[in-house]
């Protein structure tokens, strides 16, 4: 009865009073426990999750339940400062760090009862595609190709928070994304990952990659999972200068999965002979059901998408060069003994951070670097507002887009690319909503002949979650995508 | 451009980096490799164009000027890797 | 110096606004606490933190800028400049690079006969930095970030000092602006008010030389001695044939010398970008033009005024506008009273005595009131000025009110007719054969007469009516 639970599963089986919280709790440890060969947690927060759980049964003894979330069992990506709880950005880096204090989106879900099961693995400060980059080693996909028993990457940088939840580790989980990091690893698991619009979510309290790129969101199983904690994390803060003044909806009541009348556009330079047939088959299976559920598709052009990649490595590298020098030895985190401050810095800074860290700081700093500023940052900044007026432009005609979320599946861990560009190209769908501030989901569309997911997505105007949700939930309905992966792990 | 070992040493100097000569080599080949990929951005004409650098059209929150002191210095403190009397250390530093 | 050597001067001043909270945090910035004690999780750089910016901060700029007669730019970006410090917790400082809250200005420094316009380069926003220990241990350095985050205005000014003289005038000017806006306490040994002087010298009519900078000067004495030191040096590098490097400098208090910044070596480039945790602070030219409605008399006008409504001179003016509170106690002091007497018991007895107890004018022993009812009683015949002076005195060492302290000591002023006249015909009654010599002709005898009866009196006698009835007197 208790497995692959949703949140509004698992929030009936409550007031139903069918299970009590510490019973789903206890159950999500003990999954916990038997799938470590997934790597997908580097902290269990095994004492705080039965104690939340306690109060919820307490609440519900009362009939003082919160909400939705009030004792459903969730995971953070391990980017998000939890009060108490080791916080490492899956670096060593940060290793050893614990926060006083709680981020505004993890602060958001307890305040509404949520059960924090731990802290899950991801690429090192989110930088990556594969979650390979982790300090605490690669996370692996809980889905395997039905031609052999390779262990095939999650995806990333919200790896562990898309396998714990394809594994059922827990019911739902948050990551972040910034160029793609729900999305890409969402679109590997089955999974529905959504990216609010830039400013929908506080950044607050979550450790930054980008500042102007980064933001939280939810990997469900749901859309209707997604709409609820969506609605839970987001809100203005006013400990974030670039958190939207917007007051924030209720997805979840809104949902109306109808897309009557709605115009969808199809960009045409997401249409590439490199895409793989069997995403191109279920690129052309979701226009199909647009269509036929009373959407009207229209092919559009959105003339600077081939510059968002490389536009997204020169911003999000060095946003990243600078947000960065605070991990110096100093204040918190790893320090390696020197006898001379600078020798202090650059040995701290060179056993704490990974080779994909490295070479992002580098990048970064060659980038904003004098003499070369005005030809790749300023350069980058100003492909960014043309890539806003592509999209703007588009906008004026269309509702939202409809595009692949990933030009692959998932692949073997041990495949090892020789040139760190080719795994930059995972993101090439992705970015483009980042760099504009656009929200976007990815949703699972079916699997390969590999027994492998894929998944679509869908991009709308700027704070035009619900119609993204909307959308994404009649392709839901209609495409009713039930599959689990074995669990091989057990 | 071509990243050499002065170039990348360079580099890895501002950002406060040590390297092994490991490091050093592979580093210069993949800094080679991302730059010359940004680099297709050069045939891009955006000679009349504003930069963006957030996406959020929003005036800028402005806070009001109340002080408060929330953390003690103990919370400060409380991952600090070496301190003294109150005080962050660091290696003898001379102006 | 020899003489066809040119010294070129820019001044680039720190002064720390006056908020209670720092600029992009809510942790005070009170001055003295236990270390480390007010610092927030933004100011110590912790995972996630992001900057707020403080309201009062930025209509401080704006306010000072208006009083730099600067333009105030509507559009305004925060960046981060990028080095590693201990003392820098973020790994980058927030400043404004490009386009800071306030562009070109200028203001007037006096230079006793003659005035000369400083440009201003432009005033920004920026987070101070932490505070370093270094003889707390001999291995280490330790490190206090309660001054981390907080606000400082940089004020910037264009290289058109000459001088030290025209460098100390033109910090004392941006100092007793800022004073009279309220928007720095000014306070330079606490460090409110930093001045990084640039300097480099050239032969008449050649380009610029290479400057020097150096950093961190928090005095009047000190921006002075350091200037003359390195002009001199500059001097003798170039006359030895040797080229001036550019670089940052120390000043030695001790040892009267400036020396090269040893952690300033390494070359730097900063990096400067966008600060992408914040958005481009926009101002409104109404909002602009209220603040600029409200703004205080500022001290050229206030000179001005003074010569004009006080007719005083143009150097009693200048030192009584040279601070917004003598300025104000000032004006206290001689509403509905005698200017003249306000002006001198102002600049001269009351300057003095401060001097003495090294006080400033808010700590002044005695109040605007006080130093009123004192005048009063001149001005009313109650005491001469020479007692008054000896009131004065008392009265700041104690808390008596003026009339109390007349009437303990005796001093009122005998300005009874009869009664001056017993006095008066005793000395002449003494003293015949001066009155003899006087008649005679030796008119110049009315002064020791007088004198005479002032002893008497110990002092006491309206000295007005004394001298008209001795005159009376002797001429009868």
């Amino acid at each position: 009865m208790i497995e692959n639970l949703t949140i509004e599963q698992t929030s009936k089986l409550l007031n139903d009073k069918q299970a009590s919280a510490l019973e789903i709790t206890d159950i999500y440890l003990k999954k916990i426990n038997t799938a470590k060969k997934l790597n997908c947690f580097i902290t269990v927060s095994e004492d705080k999750a039965i104690e939340a759980a306690k109060e919820t049964d307490e609440r519900i003894s009362k009939n003082k339940k919160i909400g939705f979330l009030d004792g459903v069992p969730l995971a953070y990506k391990d980017l998000f400062c939890t009060n108490d709880i080791l916080t490492t950005a899956s670096s060593k880096i940060l290793s050893n760090f614990t926060p006083t204090y709680e981020s505004t989106v993890t602060a958001n879900c307890k305040d509404q009862g949520a059960v924090v099961l731990g802290k899950l693995n991801c690429d090192e400060f989110a930088m990556g595609s594969t979650n390979k980059t982790s300090f605490y080693g690669p996370v692996i996909n809980p889905w395997k190709s039905i031609d052999n028993e390779d262990e095939l990457v999650p995806g990333g940088s919200s790896g562990g928070s898309a396998a714990s939840v394809a594994a059922d580790l827990c019911v739902a989980s948050l990551g972040t994304d910034t160029g793609g990091s729900i999305r890409q690893p969402a679109s590997f698991t089955g999974l529905v990952g959504l990216k609010p619009t830039y400013g929908r979510v506080s950044r607050w309290g979550t450790v930054a990659f980008a500042s102007s790129l980064d933001q939280a969101g939810p990997i469900a199983k749901t859309v209707e999972d997604a709409a609820i904690l969506l609605q839970t994390i987001s809100g203005h803060d006013n400990k974030d200068s670039t958190s939207s003044i917007r007051s924030n909806e209720n997805f979840y009541s809104n949902l109306d999965s109808s897309v009557k009348g709605l115009k969808i556009g199809v960009p045409k330079e997401y249409m590439s002979d490199d895409l793989p047939e069997e995403i191109q088959k279920f690129w052309n299976e979701g226009k199909k059901i647009l269509t036929e559920n009373g959407a009207e598709l229209t092919e559009v052009s959105l003339p600077s998408t081939k510059t968002a990649l490389p536009a997204y490595y020169i911003i999000a590298p060095a946003e990243a060069s600078s947000n960065l020098s605070r991990y110096d030895g100093v204040k918190y985190g790893l320090r390696v003994k020197e006898k001379s401050l600078t020798e202090m810095y650059e040995s701290t800074r060179s056993e704490g951070f990974g080779d994909e860290v490295k070479r992002r700081i580098m990048i970064g700093t060659y980038v904003l670097s004098s003499g070369y500023y005005d030809a790749y940052y300023i350069k980058a900044q100003k492909i960014r507002s043309i890539i806003k007026n592509d999209f703007d432009n588009v906008f004026k005609n269309v509702d939202a887009l409809f595009t692949p979320a990933t030009p692959n599946t998932a692949f073997p861990i041990n495949r090892e690319e020789t040139d760190p560009v080719q795994n930059y190209l995972n993101d090439i769908f992705t970015v483009p909503a980042n760099l504009a501030g656009l929200p976007a989901i990815s949703i699972p569309f079916g699997l390969d002949n590999s027994g492998l997911p894929i998944g679509m997505q869908l991009i709308t105007n700027s704070f035009q979650e619900q119609m993204l949700l909307n959308i994404s939930k009649n392709l839901q309905d209609t495409i009713n995508f039930n599959n689990r992966p074995t669990q091989w792990w057990k | 451009m071509e990243f050499d070992k002065n170039s990348t040493l360079k580099l890895a100097k501002l950002a406060r980096l040590s390297l092994n000569a490991e490091q050093l080599n592979s580093l210069e080949k993949d800094l080679t490799s991302i730059v010359s990929f940004i680099d297709q951005l050069k045939e891009i004409n955006t000679e009349k164009i504003d930069p963006t650098s957030n996406s959020l059209d929003q005036d800028l929150i402005l806070r009001e000027d109340v002080a408060e002191n929330k953390l003690s210095n103990e919370d400060l403190l409380k991952n600090v890797p070496e301190s003294e009397l109150g005080f962050f250390v660091v290696p003898k530093v001379i102006e | 110096m020899s003489n066809n050597w040119q010294t070129v001067i820019g001044i680039e001043i720190h002064a720390q606004v006056n908020s209670k909270s720092k600029l992009f945090s809510s942790s005070s910035t009170g001055f003295g606490s236990a270390p480390n004690t007010q610092v927030s999780l933004v100011d110590a750089a912790m995972p996630g933190m992001l900057p707020v910016i403080n309201k009062f901060c930025i209509e401080q700029a704006v306010k000072s800028g208006l009083g730099l007669n600067a333009k105030i730019n509507s559009k305004s970006i925060f960046d981060r400049k990028n080095y590693f410090y201990q003392d820098l917790p973020q790994g980058y400082q927030i400043s404004q690079f490009k386009d800071p809250i306030v562009g070109e200005g200028s203001i007037e420094i006096d230079l006793g006969d003659e005035k000369k316009v400083i440009g201003i380069e432009r005033l920004h926003l920026e987070q101070d930095a932490g505070k370093s220990l270094h003889d707390q241990d001999p291995n280490l350095t330790f490190v206090d970030l309660n001054r981390s985050g907080i606000a400082l205005m940089e004020i910037v000014s264009k290289p058109d000092m000459a001088s030290p003289e025209e460098a100390v005038a033109y910090v004392k000017k941006v100092r007793t602006i800022l004073r009279y806006l309220d928007t720095c306490d000014g306070n330079m040994e606490q460090g409110s008010l930093r001045a990084d002087v640039n300097i480099s010298v050239r032969k008449e009519g050649d380009e610029l030389g290479t400057r020097c900078e150096i950093k961190n000067l928090n005095s009047f004495k000190h921006i002075n001695a350091a200037i003359n030191f390195e002009v001199d040096r500059q001097i003798k590098v170039i006359e030895g044939g040797d080229k001036i490097k550019q670089e940052t400098r120390l000043y030695d208090v001790t040892l009267d010398k400036t020396r090269s910044m040893r952690s300033k070596e390494d070359a730097h480039d900063y990096r400067y970008f966008p600060d992408p945790d914040l958005l481009p602070l926009k101002l409104n030219q109404s909002w602009i033009d209220d603040l600029k409605k409200d703004l205080p008399e500022l001290p050229d006008e206030k000179k001005a005024r003074f010569v004009e409504q006080y007719k005083i001179s143009d150097y009693d003016a200048e030192v009584l506008t040279s601070d917004r509170l003598t300025s104000e106690y000032f004006e206290k002091v001689a509403k509905n009273r005698n200017v003249k007497l306000a002006v001198s018991w102002v600049a001269s007895e009351l300057f003095a005595i401060l001097n003495k107890l090294n006080l400033t004018i808010e700590k002044s022993p005695v109040n605007s009131d006080q130093l009123g009812d004192l005048i009063d009683e001149i001005e009313n015949g109650i005491i001469s000025n020479r007692a008054a002076k000896e009131v004065f005195e008392e009265m700041c060492e104690s808390s008596k009110s003026v009339k109390e302290i007349i009437n303990d000591k005796g001093l009122v002023q005998i300005s009874d007719t009869t009664e001056i006249e017993k006095f008066i015909d005793q000395v002449l009654i003494e003293n015949p054969d001066n009155v003899q010599k006087y008649k005679e002709g030796k008119t110049k005898l009315l002064g020791f007469f007088i004198g005479e009866v002032m002893k008497a009196t110990k002092g006491k006698a309206n000295p007005g009516l004394l001298n008209q009835i001795v005159k009376k007197k002797l001429d009868n």
